[in-house]
């Protein structure tokens, strides 16, 4: 009864905040950012940022976390970038365009199985293996491309990224699919159940018959093609690929999580929260562009709010453990 | 279950660890002469110490926060900020001094790092989530209000250029010209020898490894953990800022964009140096060695004709086989 409460306050408070922001950037800037355009915008770049924050996610929710999600994404849209240049072999453009993203999928989804491999099975944690792993799949994408950039994609591709479907953003539409899917695997799949156990108790999830690492390993790869879903969209959008192209959106991936009440330490979290947190940074993030802060004037502010944000689950944990132990006497 | 280990027991695996390192190094460095001869001179050697030392303090301050079970990425930031901070204060003030520069780099270390140190032990936060969002503020607020500048060659106080061709000893090429053992080197080892001192004969040092093999057990042991994390914090706070300074005396150049964005470099050296990644066991040694191999494979690279752009990849792979090895070992340690 009690929990039930607290969870929902949470999700409350989430709303009240977006709500707030939402309120506060059209009093401030009403002009500009309660403009159609804006709102496109707004609505284009959630998706690439999405995904990638559902791989954190996903990670977070088994009490690890996943570093390698950037350059997982870097890697799978240089494989994408080199089908669709024509550097692999000339075919007809839809074929190209299907085994693009059929590489970038299986390339992702790869990637999250090695990572799965390394935690699951020989027992790595999962920050120093993701951490490892990040540096030697961008390692592979910077020595396929020396560095450069790839361009120039197919029209047909480019309609993933920049084209709309009844005047919403394309990215958009694949985006609701997606976590529409994503809420019926963690809440109504046994899969998703295993999931909560393993991150709020992994020793009592296996002496209750879970297989905890085939678990972690599903994990891991569903993380690494949420990556490639990201590549996907972010390559067709801009059109070209580079290494290190978003290496920014780790930390404010990380900064979603734990502002949509994704537990670090694993069992807690669910979409609804991380939606509502991806909305309140993009109005913040496009608050910003209008207001043109710097790139770095940027990291302070997510950086800050990382840390105010966990200070502030610091105390409201105490205080539910104090109202909890009253409940209790009564 | 690790604790029902014996300490001798604890010693072998890791003498054996480096003992293998040590292997490694070697024949690494005979596989590399073999194929450009000029690599083992005592001259490339006193400047492979020369050229790591920067990275090397950095490491140690590293090992120390693996050490007591966390981990630190905002430590880059530190040290860019001390650097550019201090020679931006030099080239104001017009001191050109070399000792006041380091005063300003450790002092904004000390209190960068003092501030994660708060943070981490005070509200008990995962370092990682603390640390990245220090990295991300120290670095924004530096190049937000210090400026982005870079600071050339020309315009850097003389103090730090001539501190970086400072020698201990000197000795002459037999075709003219100078070499010799840095002072950097000297640096390098003496603050080894400290931090080993430090880990190994007072209490503090004790209680870093006590919390990194088990918080619980070393709280209830009556350990104070608030100091004990936060003395490390300010500790690798201090050595970036050593660190910092030393990377600017090296390459003559100070860009408030350097050095961020490196950490798994440094990183790197201490878990290959057999650091136990869960925290509570590794040996300075060992990261000594860590060290010595990075900047062996690094400098070596382009001599056996990879490109540098397998730098990334190899770092990577190193980190890689590094933590699932020490992960294994733990795994059947425990098993026995």
């Amino acid at each position: 009864m009690f929990d039930h409460y607290v969870k929902h306050s949470r999700t409350t408070i989430l709303f009240v905040m977006m709500l707030g922001a939402f309120i506060v950037m059209s009093i401030f800037l009403p002009d500009k950012f309660l403009s159609l355009s804006n709102f496109q915008s707004i609505a284009s770049q959630i998706p690439e940022f999405g995904f990638l924050a559902i791989a954190i996610m996903l990670a977070m929710l088994t009490g690890g976390i996943d570093l390698s999600i950037i350059s997982t994404a870097n890697l799978a849209g240089v494989g994408a970038a080199l089908i669709l240049t024509r550097q692999l072999g000339d075919y007809g453009e839809a074929y190209i365009i299907f085994l693009a993203i059929i590489s970038a999928i299986g390339i992702s989804l790869l990637c999250g199985f090695i990572n799965g491999l390394l935690i699951a099975y020989i027992k790595v944690p999962a920050i120093l293996a993701t951490l490892g792993t990040m540096s030697i799949f961008s390692g592979i994408a910077i020595v396929i491309t020396k560095g450069y950039g790839i361009q120039g994609f197919p029209e047909k591709f480019l309609y993933i990224g920049s084209g709309t479907l009844f005047a919403v953003p394309m990215p958009m539409v694949i985006f609701i699919v997606c976590i529409l899917l994503m809420s019926l695997i963690l809440n109504r799949t046994s899969f998703g159940f295993n999931l909560y156990m393993l991150g709020s108790n992994p020793t009592a999830a296996r002496f209750s018959g879970i297989n905890n690492r085939g678990i972690l390993i599903r994990t891991y790869v569903l993380s690494g093609l949420c990556a490639g879903l990201a590549s996907i969209i972010m390559i067709s959008r801009v059109n070209s690929i580079r290494p290190g192209y978003g290496s920014a959106y780790l930390l404010q991936a990380i900064l979603v999580c734990v502002l949509g009440g994704v537990d670090p330490s694993g069992g807690y979290g669910n979409i609804s929260g991380l939606v509502m947190g991806i909305i309140v940074l993009q109005i913040l993030q496009s608050g910003f562009n209008i207001l043109s802060f710097s790139p770095f004037f940027k990291n302070v502010v997510w950086g800050l709010m990382l840390i105010i944000v966990m200070i502030l689950n610091f105390y409201s944990s105490r205080y539910t453990q104090k109202v909890r132990s009253k409940l209790k006497v009564e | 279950m690790t604790g029902t280990m014996s300490k001798s027991q604890i010693q072998k695996i890791f003498s054996q660890n480096e003992a293998y390192l040590s292997l490694i190094i070697v024949a690494y460095s005979i596989l590399v002469t073999s194929l450009n001869p000029s690599f083992l001179s005592f001259e490339n050697l006193l400047d492979l110490g020369k050229s790591s030392a920067s990275m090397g303090i950095m490491a140690i301050g590293v090992f120390i926060v693996l050490l007591s079970g966390g981990i630190d990425m905002s430590f880059t930031a530190i040290a860019i900020s001390g650097q550019y901070i201090a020679a931006n204060v030099l080239i104001a003030s017009g001191v050109d001094n070399i000792y006041f520069a380091f005063l300003i780099s450790c002092i904004v270390g000390l209190g960068l790092g003092a501030i994660n140190g708060l943070i981490i032990s005070y509200f008990k936060i995962p370092t990682f989530i603390v640390t990245l969002g220090t990295l991300n503020v120290f670095h924004g607020i530096l190049l937000t209000v210090v400026g982005t500048k870079a600071v050339n060659s020309a315009q850097l106080p003389d103090c730090f250029k001539k501190f970086g061709a400072t020698n201990v000893f000197a000795l002459v090429k037999p075709e003219g010209g100078s070499y010799g053992l840095s002072i950097f080197t000297v640096i390098f080892i003496a603050i080894a020898l400290l931090t080993w001192f430090i880990l190994t004969y007072t209490q503090l040092g004790r209680g870093i490894y006590a919390i990194g093999g088990d918080m619980e057990a070393a709280k209830r042991a009556g350990l104070n953990i608030f100091n004990i994390q936060f003395f490390i914090y300010c500790y690798v706070g201090i050595l970036a800022g050593i660190a910092g300074v030393l990377h600017v005396s090296l390459i003559r150049y100070s860009n408030p964009t350097y050095l961020v964005g490196s950490e798994l470099s440094v990183i790197a050296p201490v878990v290959l140096g057999g650091t136990r990644i869960t925290g509570g066991s590794g040996t300075i040694i060992g990261t000594l060695l860590g060290v010595a191999m990075i900047t062996l494979l690094n400098k070596s690279l382009i001599l056996i004709g990879l490109s540098s752009f397998w730098q990334e990849f190899f770092t990577g792979i190193i980190v890689a086989i590094s933590v699932s090895l020490s992960s294994y070992q733990i795994r059947k340690n425990m098993m026995i």
